[in-house]
């Protein structure tokens, strides 16, 4: 009997064992699957129509030469971020990977691994594709591509979403930083493109609306690089060790039980602890200073161990300006407040930590806010900087500021971000030991859903006297009122 | 003469959870150079006695004392005085071994970090993975690193949960020796065991809570 044949029996084992603990009978299985297809059908056609709707809103209301430009490129920078975000999520759980309990029970037993692994690359490589498809699809109909341009745009870039997928299995297999270096390729890429479609020194593409004979290339070329892929990965999935597709396996319920509970933190949590996991050893650095301002000292130690936490900010600094480009008015002052609040929370990591770890937070001899405020320092002066360099943009896309009220007004938000990031970061957890109200996903903590909002809210109350009052006073009430809820927060339990 | 006050004095201490009085009209005193043990069987209160008595949480009821003032984990007296290593001990995944230790010192303003950070890592056999992170230490490992967290620093009363937990032989052997250097040192020691030779080698007083 062939190993391909053993691994069906033994799925075909757990197949039967799970069908012979089924809850639902076909009745009510084929219920659930008509509510579905006609959900989603519904949910679909509305969202189609939404897209046409833009389609034809932003041909109206382009009216800038960068706005034109970008509606022009942005199905490409839409496939860019696309292939990086494949890359990212590829290489974050393997892609290849086996649930704890296959990886202990069929992993160890002399079965056909690659029998094991295919119905996986298939299924990782079919989402890929059509998520991929899907999205490029919609950039391309937002651009104003013909028909069969966005076929051909659409389904070039779900075959390099699908490349992604098998040529990161095939490092997974052979090992080496290939996919971590293509990753970092490709977002600095797109970077490059965004900063510059800003500095206006990107050319729209030429007639790139209509389908020409260079689309077919492209379609062939990217079919045959699919296959190929695809080929190379089937024959290398043997060759996956165990230890490179049981992480994958243990991250799967970890972020599914985050989920569950709506903690957002909670899945930042297990991400920081699984990146520095994979370090596993690092150059320490002694000395320092004493008190509290050893906490600040770590924070610091932090930024050069990670320079991406600083990286990221860096970049980021660049969607407030094309925001600004794009002629977006006002919308500028909510567009900085939430890139700079994502952007910063990769630097409030020893806040984070010490704000779930009581036990942590009993070892130093300062009160909670001293704590929290040490931690805060070195994420506090990166955002303000990262705030003041977002001042040309909000002069630029705000009418009649002046150069000292923009200021002012890109200090605040720099300041409303980092009020954010620490009420996303010290937040707690939904507690289940108080009343909870029964939903249709049954009983749940009152504090549930609310933590789905955290950090946007204080973000929005923090935003709103910029959007409704004067750019001075509004960034004078912005301020007042972000020291309040800092100090609120500080001194929070 | 009158005796000298203890150095913890817990009374009528009660936690009960929903219609459950998990511990109930608890009294106990720890003094200066003399270390109690809280043992009994899984489920008997022996941690949360201590969590109550740390205010990792509110007792229902009763009072903490440490040396006549009123335990407020949020003082920065009390956290400077209370060593504690309870099960909730976690770590900076970003920071090695050395640096958690560095950093709880130069938080307390020891003198001499390095040298006392270096004398503690040595006894508790964690030289070797000084620059590793705590993700990447074993359980053991991760058990001795939080019980140095509480040596690098000055402290008046230590108190620790089943500190014995995950470590072999040679551990509990260090451990025995290193409590008992501390009461020697005045200090005072509370600890919740199992382990009857720990208790034997190290203990005063013991309080069996059933």
């Amino acid at each position: 009997m062939s190993g391909a044949t053993e691994v069906r029996e033994l799925r075909g084992q757990i197949r039967n064992w799970r069908r012979g603990r089924a809850e639902l009978s076909l009745a009510e299985a084929i219920g659930d699957a008509y509510i579905a297809v006609f959900a989603t059908i519904m949910l679909g056609s509305m969202g189609i129509s939404v897209i046409l709707n833009l389609r034809n809103a932003s041909g109206a209301l382009c009216t800038t030469q960068t706005c034109s430009t970008a509606r022009d490129v942005m199905p490409w920078l839409f496939a860019g971020v696309e292939v990086a975000v494949c890359l990212g999520v590829a290489r974050l759980f393997g892609p290849m990977l086996v649930s704890p309990a296959i990886g202990t029970w069929l992993l160890s037993a002399p079965v056909d691994r690659s029998a094991l692994l295919l119905p996986r690359l298939a299924g990782t490589g079919t989402a890929a594709f059509v998520v991929g498809g899907a999205l490029a699809a919609v950039g391309g109909t937002l651009a104003g591509f013909s028909a069969g341009t966005i076929a051909a745009f659409a389904v070039s870039t779900a075959a390099v979403c699908l490349c992604t997928v098998t040529l990161t299995t095939v490092v997974q297999a052979r090992g080496g930083p290939a996919a971590k270096i293509a990753t970092w390729l490709v977002a600095g890429l797109v970077w490059a493109a965004v900063v510059a479609l800003v500095l206006q020194m990107l050319p729209a593409p030429a007639a790139q609306q209509r389908f020409s004979p260079a689309w077919l290339a492209a379609l062939v070329v990217t079919a045959v690089l699919a296959v190929g892929s695809v080929v190379r990965a089937v024959a290398d999935l043997p060759r996956i060790h165990r230890d490179r597709l049981a992480p994958g396996g243990s991250l799967v319920p970890s972020l599914s039980g985050a989920l569950a509970t709506l903690d957002l933190a909670l899945i930042y949590d297990i991400l920081v602890s699984r990146r520095w996991l994979a370090r596993s050893t690092v150059r320490p650095h002694r000395g320092g200073p004493k008190g509290a301002a050893a906490l600040v000292w770590r924070d610091l130690i932090r930024l050069r161990r990670s320079p991406q936490t600083v990286v990221v900010p860096a970049a980021a600094i660049v969607v407030p300006y094309l925001g600004a480009r794009l002629g977006i008015g006002e919308g500028l002052v909510l567009l900085i407040g939430l890139t700079g609040f994502l952007a910063g929370l990769g630097l409030c990591s020893a806040l984070r930590v010490l704000s779930r770890t009581p036990g942590l937070m009993r070892c130093l001899p300062l009160e909670r806010w001293e704590v929290r405020a040490a931690t805060l320092a070195v994420p506090a002066v990166v955002l303000l900087v990262w705030g003041l360099a977002t001042a040309p943009a909000v002069h630029e896309a705000i009418v009649g500021t002046t150069w000292g009220t923009a200021c002012w007004v890109a200090a605040a938000l720099g300041v409303a971000a980092l009020t954010a990031v620490t009420r996303w970061m010290t937040a707690a957890p939904p507690d289940y030991l108080k009343p909870l109200v029964s939903s249709p996903m049954g009983a749940v903590p009152t504090s549930l859903f609310g933590s789905l909002a955290r950090g946007f809210d204080v973000l929005l109350l923090l935003c709103a006297p910029l959007l409704l009052a004067s750019p001075a006073n509004g960034a004078f009430i912005s301020l007042v009122l972000s020291g309040a809820v800092l100090t609120f927060l500080l001194h929070r339990p | 003469m009158p005796s000298k006050p203890p150095l913890l004095r817990v009374r009528g201490l009660r936690r009960r959870f929903g219609d459950v009085d998990v511990v109930a009209d608890f009294n106990l005193d720890v003094r200066a150079g003399k270390a109690v043990a809280l043992t009994g069987r899984n489920g008997s209160g022996k941690s949360t006695v201590l969590r109550c008595i740390t205010g990792a949480d509110r007792p229902t009821a009763g009072t903490v004392e440490l040396d006549g003032v009123k335990v407020d984990e949020r003082s920065p007296k009390i956290r400077r005085d209370l060593a504690v290593v309870m099960d909730d001990m976690d770590f900076f995944p970003d920071l090695s071994v050395v640096e958690h230790l560095d950093l709880f010192a130069q938080a307390h303003r020891v003198e001499d970090v390095e040298a006392v950070v270096d004398a503690v890592l040595q006894e508790v056999g964690l030289v070797p993975q000084s620059a590793q992170l705590p993700g990447t230490l074993s359980s053991g490992q991760r058990r001795r690193l939080a019980l140095a967290s509480a040596f690098v620093r000055p402290r008046r009363l230590l108190v620790l949960d089943e500190p014995e937990q995950r470590l072999d032989r040679a551990g509990l052997d260090w451990l025995a020796e290193r409590l008992s250097a501390e009461k020697a040192a005045g200090l005072g020691v509370l600890l919740a065991s199992h382990d009857q030779t720990l208790v034997d080698a190290v203990v005063d007083n013991v309080v069996n809570l059933g």
